[in-house]
């Protein structure tokens, strides 16, 4: 698991290989810290994210809660379609902004 | 220690024949199920899981038990029962549920509970209260029966003092018993039900109204589960791209294919998982 940091008005987070029990706990540490050094809102591109797990939903949650207690948000962009799948099947489009692109998902900062 | 491996089979009719691929996939790897969790259709696969069986014997009961004979007089009872020509009332079902006893008795007989080489539960619905009753002991044929019964399709089965139905009612993809029961590692493996783009009949629009409840309830309780659970969940959700009726048990090569394929994108994952020590 790898994450790239593309600094903007709104920092685009890169994450690539797995999100799982194995990774979990450093992506939920990694997310935090950016939140937590003055990047409340985030733009997670999760477009090269290959699988994902219950662990993996819990921590992008966890990162979730910390954008917003910190007064920001954290939007998702291009989830694959089995990613998207189980995005949707825990309910995750209900409470998280999920964007088709990066480029949509930074746009909607400006709403 | 060894991670404590379940699998969970929710409900779904025939699709639930999806597990015998998710159960081919695991054997292929060597990879052993320490308890057998399911529901309604699933609870058929689960309990054949159980009991040890190889997935030729689970596939038989399969064919045998998905011939449309199990629902003979439901079109014709239907009727009467709308037009008020035929008494109904909570202990009724459209369908004689004779043949489906038969076929379930001939599959498994007079075993029970005690005869599975790994523990085994099976989520039912109290009728009048709504709440899921699990069970882990008795007659696999009864258990089995009454998480099969669909609303008004199949009568409820009577166990002791309660009148069951489908396990789907309450609880269709029981993730919460393999929880309770202290699994650190959930594969589990649902199905949305089918919904309509045309309807033009009664039974139709009840259909598919039926089936937007259940998938709701689906997506809510797993949502829950999902964000309660402190080991690693794992769906396992085989996607069809034709539409599956309840009897098309000729497409079951096909489900059981569309189960192994869904099962073997975890595979990798639930080996580097259970290689870890818990």
């Amino acid at each position: 698991m790898e994450i790239t940091i593309t600094p903007g008005k709104i920092d685009v987070l890169a994450v690539s290989g797995t999100i799982d029990a194995l990774t979990a706990a450093e992506i939920t540490a990694s997310f935090n810290k950016h939140i937590h050094d003055g990047h409340p809102d985030v733009v997670a591109d999760f477009s090269n994210v290959e699988f994902m797990s219950s662990a993996g939903l819990r921590a992008i949650l966890a990162s979730v809660k910390e954008a917003r207690a910190a007064g920001g948000d954290f939007r998702l962009a291009c989830p694959q379609p089995a990613i998207d799948k189980l995005l949707k099947m825990a309910g995750f489009h209900n409470i998280v902004k999920i964007f088709p692109t990066v480029q949509d998902a930074l746009a909607s900062f400006g709403d | 220690m060894k991670k404590r491996l379940s699998i969970v089979i929710g409900s779904g009719s025939i699709l639930c024949a999806a597990s015998l691929g998710l159960m081919r996939a695991l054997k292929r790897e060597g990879i052993q199920v320490d308890m057998s969790v399911g529901c309604s259709g699933g609870s058929l696969y689960a309990a054949s899981i159980a009991l040890g069986w190889d997935t030729e014997t689970a596939q038989s009961l399969t064919v045998d038990l998905y011939k449309t004979d199990i629902v003979e007089g439901y079109t014709h009872n239907l009727r009467a029962a709308m037009a008020g020509e035929a008494r109904f009332t909570e202990a009724s079902g459209l369908v004689d549920d004779k043949v489906m006893l038969d076929r379930l008795a001939a599959a498994f007989g007079e075993k029970t509970f005690d005869d599975t080489i790994m523990p085994l539960y099976v989520v039912v619905t109290e009728l009048y209260s709504g709440e899921a009753v699990v069970f882990s002991s008795g007659k696999i044929v009864d258990v089995t029966r009454a998480s099969s019964a669909i609303p008004m399709v199949f009568p409820p089965v009577k166990i002791g003092d309660k009148l069951l139905v489908d396990g789907a009612v309450s609880n269709p993809l029981p993730i919460d018993v393999a929880i309770k029961e202290g699994s650190d590692v959930i594969l589990a493996m649902g199905f949305e039900l089918p919904t309509r783009k045309r309807m033009n009949s009664y039974a139709a629009v009840t259909s598919h109204f039926n089936n937007l409840y259940m998938n709701n309830i689906l997506k809510s309780s797993f949502a829950f589960y999902n964000a309660a659970h402190h080991a690693e969940l794992i769906p396992v959700l085989p996607a069809f791209d034709r539409p599956i009726g309840g009897f098309d048990h000729h497409q079951l090569p096909y489900i059981i294919e569309q189960g192994e394929r869904a099962a073997a994108e975890q595979i990798p994952y639930l080996k580097r998982l259970l290689a870890e020590s818990s």
